[in-house]
């Protein structure tokens, strides 16, 4: 499978239910095609090692115009797909002087099999296809948040900036896992006991323990919580807590608690399901789904803290401009 | 067994142990009996979370204690002694080169990339004082480190050309019987050996071999070419550890948070007048 390629996902997304629903019936590892099966790996997990991107056009959330609509039609989705192809190139936004093509390789949201599906939302629970409410306190939370923030201006010191920017971590990496912007790689390792979970950008190896082994303690908290997975016949499951508090996945706290379920539906295409809860952010736990599409790879070094110059020019333009600033208003008086 | 023979036994275990003791540079070599419990596809089972126990992030040569760079820091500071790791004992830098370390050495607390939290690079990333853990599959070994999230897929079939530098460079394994094998290359030239100022091109090329010695333990050797610095290529070996811990995992170190004062606090709003 070229990666390159473009093709419509709509029936491969199809097929993909069908297997889906295949797994509920058969028992685990009956499942066969023509063309493809389960393969394992040498200690005996099912096999779900390789390169993969889980880019794809669709929102997490359904667009308020697509109320009670959960699947496009096949029309509706070429239109989207065209939609998706503009503008081509940064180029031909007005004021714009960057090089970007957008159907360039990791910029072009369609470019895996599974890029264009007919979901309308990746949310699948509650079925509005909407993130539930915040709750109260969560509210509370996001107030104190922004109100923390407006003490010191955007561009006042790195801290100032997002934790992409900085180059901590990138929102896509998670748990749970979602489509960036762009460079949605990553790649699976499996080895005895353990599965581990490295994306390209940027560079973190989410390494997680298949031993049955309790949650870190309370007082350990990171930026990609704390993972523990076992295997539900061929499905793994991957339960992680002990997030720290600056993750703010759509206005969580530290409680978050993601489960998350990988199961390997043919030769290309792991189904990736997950369900988040907080009791403190929002009034019940939520699903989605969305299909992550096997690349070429391999995954190379994004090294992206040693060639930070965005935050040097940022910082370097903003002390400018209060410079310029203050020479303006010395000339004034 | 009459009590001669039990003596005899004795010296003759002594001096066997007295001559194993006095081979050249073979502190660090496997003892030849030990197999290695295998994984399911019959290669010797590297899977764990390692770590060497040792003071080569410091300096890779010998060196004595000494008051550290941040007089504030005090004994918490200071660096610690260290036997080391580098066989025959010196490094084979070319003259130039050699005066380069020295200058990196007096300018270390600004110019060694750890201060700045940027990749450790190879071989030092196997002796920062971190664990990293290996994760062996059956087409590709994937060694994951602690310290700044450093990471190395190593294929065991030729990937083909490295695209860029890397400060990690670009690896291919193979196995050669008990030990696996990882030749290193495509390295850019930012990154030191240690905190001494030890440093390369981008001509660097590492060949490492890790040998597991006993359940607990792995023999890491390193073998270090670069002809724009050094005279010859030369080796560096150490033990490297099992943390034994059942609980044991890597925990995050994300230690960009740690440098951006270092790096961009001169860039930081000024308190206004």
């Amino acid at each position: 499978m070229d990666i390159f390629e473009k093709s419509r996902a709509s029936e491969l997304f199809t097929s993909v239910i069908a297997l889906t629903l295949l797994y509920a019936i058969a028992a685990p590892g009956q499942v066969a095609t023509k063309t493809w099966s389960l393969q394992h790996t040498p200690d005996g997990q099912p096999d779900l090692e390789g390169y993969w991107s889980n880019v794809t056009i669709t929102p997490l959330e359904r667009p308020a115009e697509l109320a009670g609509k959960e699947f496009y039609t096949e029309q509706e989705l070429a239109a989207k797909e065209k939609q998706a192809e503009q503008p081509r190139s940064a180029e031909e936004i007005a004021g714009t002087i960057a090089h970007y093509d957008f159907h360039q390789y990791g910029l072009d949201r369609t470019q895996t099999k599974h890029g264009l599906n007919l979901r309308t939302s990746l949310i699948v629970d509650p079925p509005d296809g909407k993130i539930p409410p915040l709750t109260a306190e969560a509210k509370k939370r996001a107030a104190e948040r922004a109100e923390e923030r407006k003490k010191i201006g955007p561009y006042d010191g790195p801290e100032s900036r997002g934790l992409g920017e900085r180059c901590i971590v990138m929102a896509h990496e998670g748990p749970p896992m979602l489509p960036p912007a762009y460079n949605a790689n990553l790649q699976i390792q499996q080895g005895p006991g353990y599965v581990a979970i490295l994306h390209e950008e940027i560079h973190d190896t989410r390494i997680i323990p298949l031993d049955g082994r309790p949650h870190l303690g309370p007082n350990i908290r990171q930026y990609l919580g704390d993972s523990r997975g076992h295997w539900a016949g061929n499905t793994l499951v991957v339960d992680t807590t002990n997030f720290n508090d600056k993750t703010n996945f759509h206005g969580s706290g530290e409680n978050l608690h993601v489960v998350e379920r990988f199961t390997r539906v043919d030769a290309d295409t792991i189904l990736y399901e997950f369900s988040v809860e907080d009791p403190t952010t929002w009034a019940r736990p939520w699903k989605a789904e969305l299909p992550m599409t096997k690349i070429k790879g391999p995954i190379y070094e994004f090294a992206c803290h040693e060639g930070n110059f965005d935050m040097v020019n940022n910082l370097t333009q903003a002390r400018e401009q209060e410079k310029a600033a203050e020479e303006a208003k010395k000339n004034q008086k | 067994m009459s009590w001669r023979t039990v003596l005899l036994t004795i010296v003759a275990i002594t001096l066997g142990a007295i001559a194993a003791g006095a081979q050249p540079s073979s502190y660090n070599a496997p003892p030849t009996a030990y197999k290695a419990p295998r994984t399911a596809d019959g290669h010797p089972d590297l899977n764990g979370i390692w770590q060497a126990v040792n003071t080569a992030n410091w300096d890779i040569q010998d060196h004595s204690a000494a008051a550290g760079t941040v007089v504030s820091l005090g004994a918490a500071g200071a660096i610690p002694p260290g036997q080391g790791v580098v066989e025959g004992g010196e490094i084979p830098y070319q003259p130039w080169a050699l005066a380069k370390k020295k200058e990196n050495f007096a300018k270390r607390l600004t110019a060694d990339p750890e201060i700045k939290c940027y990749l450790p690079g190879v071989p030092r990333a196997t002796y920062m004082p971190f664990p990293f853990q290996i994760i062996q599959g059956a087409k590709s070994i994937m060694i994951a480190y602690e310290y700044a999230d450093a990471v190395r897929n190593i294929p065991l079939n030729n990937p083909g050309e490295s695209p860029a530098p890397a400060w990690m460079g670009w690896s291919v394994g193979h196995w050669e019987g008990d030990t696996l094998v990882v030749d290193v290359s495509s390295f850019n030239e930012e990154t030191w050996f240690d905190r001494a100022g030890d440093f390369h091109s981008d001509a660097l090329h590492v060949v490492e071999r890790y040998t597991p010695r006993s359940p607990d333990t792995l023999i890491y050797e390193a073998t270090i070419e670069d002809p724009k610095i050094f005279t010859r290529p030369w080796k560096m070996s150490m033990p490297l550890y099992r943390h034994v811990e059942k609980n044991a995992q890597l925990l995050e170190f994300k230690c960009v948070e740690y440098a951006e004062e270092v790096i961009y606090g001169h860039l930081r709003k000024k308190p206004s007048k």
